[in-house]
């Protein structure tokens, strides 16, 4: 998406922040960002209902995740016994009850490392490259919405953010971001 | 769950003339008489034909799955209290819960149908262990046991009328403050549950641990109550569920939210019996002492009782895990009834595994007798439980001004 | 002793940003001597630890029968700490729990130290150290595998699955936080934080993804702090031995984790707020809630020992009721009667709203909590072990220099790293503070939430 300036909006409440998501999705505009000190519910809520998307899909990854661990700790655990073959105290060669806890520890380390390895990359992260509208008050008490745009449909957007209860809005030009689009 | 805007002032108008949808109580009521009815012939048939053990071990299996569904439900209303659960409107969910208090009254005259029945129940009656003998004697277990029925039923009559009062319900329609419940609330909860943990436990002990008075388990009067608190939270879950669909969308029982709520319920203490079933079972299954193990093996590994004994944790974890993983299923009025459904027959299920297979190893009995007595149960419990259901759908619907 | 509430100006967003920042900054003559002396106290154990390889047990108490005594004590008391700090993150959050969030973040990072803490005891009390990767299924030319039946090697997985899964919920929580803190800071420290928080803006497609792993990493963590202490009670439970061979061993010693964890935390809150003057973050609603929680714990402890008291008579196995015979009336018996009013007895105040209200009381009755938790531990394993079931082999233990300079070393090497993160990462979470903002308003009020009956 082409887009030579950034609109920088500054609003006081999340409300403010998902009123201006949800205008500008009006507006059919969906090049934006918003930034929240804390995640903040009927941005988010916006957010999601602007750009069509569903759940996140760190879920799929923790799911798959699990089931590989399970997967895994049952192979190695009945694998290791039916090859060595010896009997402990009378128990069965493949002693299930004993090797569920394995199960289902195996299923959880995998499936929590598989989400967190999906939710960096899927939230781009690390991102140690400059951000455009990016502004530190964001992450302390002001909810922040971006919106990259053309110098033609400036003045509209603007006037749209300000009707929707924007405290502020700057314009910044954008800066080029590695890698893949933002959304 | 629909939009509940009208589309113009008078759909409006119109709207709000619509009356709650009432439900046929008679109906219920009549149903709870026949159960009754049929139970208490099947009772005096079997008995007259010589059929003594199967009724007073179907007698007990009963007892003490209603008894559990009642008292549980209390506690699960005290257990919302304490955490500050105020999630659904005009205290409904603890409506519903506590909707069992009047059958511990019963239960406490029904108790001395085990007393009539003992010798067919405990084998330490004819044949008096010396050793356990100051705790196992008739005198003494059936007397603290009926005082600790007394004592539990009182205490939630009491609860159940603070609850419903009017200091309680406003302090549920406060959702977001930080104030405590109540004074009477605060006082009373805690001892009710604390209370519950110790009977209950000495009622699992006496009632259905001693049928085997040469074994024994420490966690297995926490296994039973927790069962008993899951087996009302499956029954509460399964009542939100019908009235959800019965009492329209005007209600307090209307919307996702109640029946996920009461899902996560059925779904999180669902797993912590499982766990609690697990940690008895690793334990005696490790330890590989005959003391322990034959327990486990006349259920587990020997039949006849082999296939009951595992629909057991089917129904008990394996379906409810499964199907209620999902956050869709626990919001789905059809899947919720269907799961708790099972999930109360696999409480039924699991008591009876407990009470029967140490006292008929070798022969299954489930027939008309097991069935008669626990449609009987199921008819007085029913009647029991109208009267609190009437007052939920009551307050879903019309607010909670109709205090009693 | 009146509850020291206090009446503050209701905290809005940015004060709460500034509070949490102001703790970071940083630390005086007075705290660089704290650390220094808890660094003494970790050497002091590594000393005498160097010296036990080099040196085997001799020096140490441990003899047979006693061949599990203090360390394997210290270890399940620092796994059980650990327990407490997850349910109050993780099983606290997905109960929505409102009173969590000034709490949890000191929670989690007393858990992640303290599992640090435990996990190196299975190493201390193996004679040969440098066999320990011999619990690891690993390929070796002799075709071996551990013994997967086994409960310690359940322990291996489960520890470290454990200590995985809290640094992960740990860190990942504290992205966001340490993103607004490398906003303000300058330096040494600006570096830390921007490489800590790799790059967090706050943008909705990144707190999206957030919200959704920590929902599920707090979901994942809920089942472990259930299993993994259960696997550590299945240490002792998948034994024969009396006194150990008991069903309820699981969900006990679950409660008895969270019951010292609740309180370890209560120990380090009270004087940590006070020190950082975050009396109006960490309220006194919190520790009243954290205190009941303390309460309840305390109460299911109460029935396990019940519980398993009377079964030990009812069972009326003879072997069983002579160890116990010893734990109640034996020549150690002193230590049990101190656990039973430590564990159950102390905290029955916390019944009183005005005990729970007040922090003096809740730090002391903490102490007591903590001090009866370690002895339980000692209690059950080396009182089951010396009275086992063979008369013949019985002997009483008692702690060396060694073992009681690596307990407190132990807690010198917790309190140092507690101490060095609470100064270098925010100690309390802004964003979950911000989130309740309407919750703190509350509390900091000052007007205390009981009513009296209208």
């Amino acid at each position: 998406m082409s887009g030579e300036i950034a609109l920088v909006s500054t609003f006081a409440s999340e409300e403010g922040c998902a009123r201006g998501i949800e205008e500008l999705h009006e507006a059919r505009v969906h090049d934006f960002k918003a930034f929240m000190p804390f995640p903040a519910e009927h941005v988010l809520e916006a957010s999601q209902h602007a750009r069509g998307q569903g759940r996140s899909r760190v879920r799929l990854a923790v799911l798959i995740g699990g089931f590989t661990g399970f997967f895994t700790a049952i192979i190695m655990t009945v694998g290791t016994s039916l090859e060595w073959g010896i009997n402990v105290g009378g128990r069965p060669i493949a002693s299930i009850p004993a090797y569920i806890v394995i199960m289902f520890e195996l299923m959880i380390l995998f499936g929590g490392v598989s989400g967190v390895i999906t939710f960096f990359i899927l939230s781009g992260l690390p991102a140690f490259d400059p951000e455009t509208g990016y502004r530190s008050r964001f992450g302390v008490d002001k909810f922040g919405l971006v919106v990259r745009c053309g110098e033609a449909e400036a003045e509209k957007l603007e006037s749209i953010l300000v009707g929707a209860g924007a405290e502020a809005v700057e314009r910044e030009a954008v800066v080029v971001e590695h890698g893949a689009a933002h959304h | 769950m629909s939009t509940n805007q009208p589309q113009s002032l008078g759909a409006a108008a119109a709207r709000s003339f619509k009356a709650p949808v009432e439900l046929n109580w008679q109906r219920l009521n009549l149903i709870g008489a026949g159960l009754a009815a049929i139970g208490i012939l099947g009772f005096v048939v079997a008995l007259g034909l010589g059929q003594e053990s199967r009724v007073w071990q179907a007698y007990l299996v009963s007892f003490l799955f209603f008894l559990g569904i009642a008292q549980g439900g209390v506690l699960l209303s005290c257990g919302i209290y304490l955490v500050h659960g105020r999630w659904a409107k005009n205290a409904v969910h603890m409506r519903v819960a506590e909707a069992g208090w009047p059958y511990l009254a019963v239960a406490t005259v029904l108790f001395w149908g085990i007393f009539l029945g003992r010798d067919h129940l405990y084998p330490w009656i004819a044949q008096p262990l010396p050793k356990k003998a100051a705790w196992l004697n008739v005198p003494f277990l059936f007397g603290r046991d009926f005082v600790a029925l007394v004592v539990m039923a009182a205490l939630s009559a009491i609860f159940v009328r603070v609850s419903r009062g009017r200091e309680a319900i406003k302090w549920v329609s406060e959702p977001d403050t930080i104030e405590m419940p109540p004074q009477g609330i605060r006082r009373l909860a805690p001892v009710i549950a604390i209370l519950y943990i110790y009977l209950y436990s000495m009622l699992a002990w006496d009632l259905i641990m001693s049928i085997v008075p040469r074994w024994h388990s420490t966690l297995f009067g926490w296994w039973w109550f927790e069962m008993c608190f899951w087996s009302a939270i499956c029954a509460s879950a399964f009542v939100a569920a019908n009235f959800h669909t019965l009492l329209g969308e005007d209600s307090a029982f209307s919307g996702e939210r109640i029946l996920h709520d009461f899902g996560k319920l059925v779904f999180g203490f669902s797993i912590f019996w499982m766990y609690l079933s697990f940690a008895q079972y690793l334990v005696i299954w490790y330890g590989d002492l005959p003391t322990e193990t034959f327990f486990l093996v006349v259920r587990f590994w020997h039949q006849p009782w082999q296939f009951i004994s595992f629909l057991s944790p089917i129904l008990n974890w394996v379906v409810p895990f499964f199907v209620l993983l999902g956050v869709r299923p626990k919001k789905t009025p059809a899947i919720l009834r269907t799961v708790t459904l099972l999930g109360m027959i696999g409480v039924w299920i699991t008591n009876y595994v407990m009470v029967v297979p140490s006292l008929s190893p070798d022969v299954l009995p489930l027939g008309w007798v097991e069935l008669t007595i626990a449609a009987g149960f199921l008819g007085l419990f029913l009647l029991c439980v109208t009267p609190g259901l009437r007052l939920a759908a009551r307050q879903a619907t019309h607010g909670a001004g109709g205090i009693e | 002793m009146a509850a020291a509430i206090e009446t503050r100006i209701e905290p809005d967003l940015v004060d709460i940003d500034r509070h949490v920042q102001q703790t970071l900054a940083p630390g005086g003559l007075k705290y660089w001597l704290w650390v220094l002396f808890c660094a003494f106290w970790t050497a002091v154990g590594g000393a005498f630890w160097t010296n036990q390889i080099y040196n085997s047990f001799e020096p140490t108490g441990y003899g047979q029968p006693t061949m599990w005594a203090v360390y394997i004590t210290d270890f399940v008391f620092w796994v059980g700490i650990a327990h407490s700090g997850t349910l109050i993150s993780a099983v606290l959050f997905l109960f929505r729990v409102r009173w969590r969030t000034a709490i949890f973040r000191l929670a989690e990072t007393m858990t992640v130290f303290a599992v640090a803490t435990a996990g190196l005891f299975p190493l201390v009390h193996l004679g040969r150290v440098w066999f320990f990767y011999w619990l690891v299924p690993y390929p070796n030319e002799r075709y071996l595998q551990p013994d997967f039946r086994s409960a310690l090697d359940w322990d291996l997985f489960a520890i470290s699955t454990y200590l995985t899964t809290s640094v992960m919920f740990l860190f990942v929580g504290l992205i966001p936080d340490i993103a607004n803190a490398r906003e303000k800071a300058v330096g040494f420290r600006r570096t830390l934080y921007s490489i800590l928080s790799f790059g967090w803006r706050g943008s909705d497609r990144q707190w999206r993804n957030f919200s959704m792993v920590y929902l599920l990493l707090a979901g994942f963590a809920t089942p472990l702090v259930l299993s993994v202490h259960s696997v550590v009670s299945w240490d002792f439970a998948t034994t024969q031995l009396p006194g150990w061979h008991s069903t309820i061993f699981a969900p006990y010693f679950v409660a008895g984790a969270i019951f010292s964890g609740c309180a370890l935390v209560l120990t380090l809150a009270i004087p940590m707020r006070r020190m950082l003057k975050m009396e109006s973050l960490i309220t006194i609603w919190h520790l009243d809630n954290l205190s009941k929680m303390v309460l309840l714990t305390s109460v299911v402890m109460t029935y396990s020992y019940a519980t398993e008291s009377f079964m030990v008579w009812y069972a009326q196995d003879p072997i069983e009721l002579a160890t116990f015979h010893e734990r109640y009336f034996g020549p150690q018996a002193y230590l049990f009667w101190m656990m039973i009013f430590c564990n159950c007895v102390a905290p029955l105040p916390l019944f009183l709203p005005r005990v729970r209200t007040n922090t003096i009381w809740l730090f002391i009755i903490s102490i007591f909590v903590n001090i009866g938790m370690w002895l339980e531990r000692f209690v059950i394993f080396v009182g089951s072990l010396s009275t086992n079931a063979d008369p013949s082999q019985w002997k009483f233990y008692t702690p060396h220099l060694v073992e009681v300079a690596m307990t407190i070393a132990s807690f010198g090497w917790f309190l140092m790293n507690f101490s060095l993160f609470a100064k270098f990462l925010p100690i309390v979470s802004m964003t979950e503070l911000k989130e309740g903002i309407g919750y703190l308003k509350q509390a900091v009020r000052g007007v205390y939430p009981y009513r009296k009956a209208a």
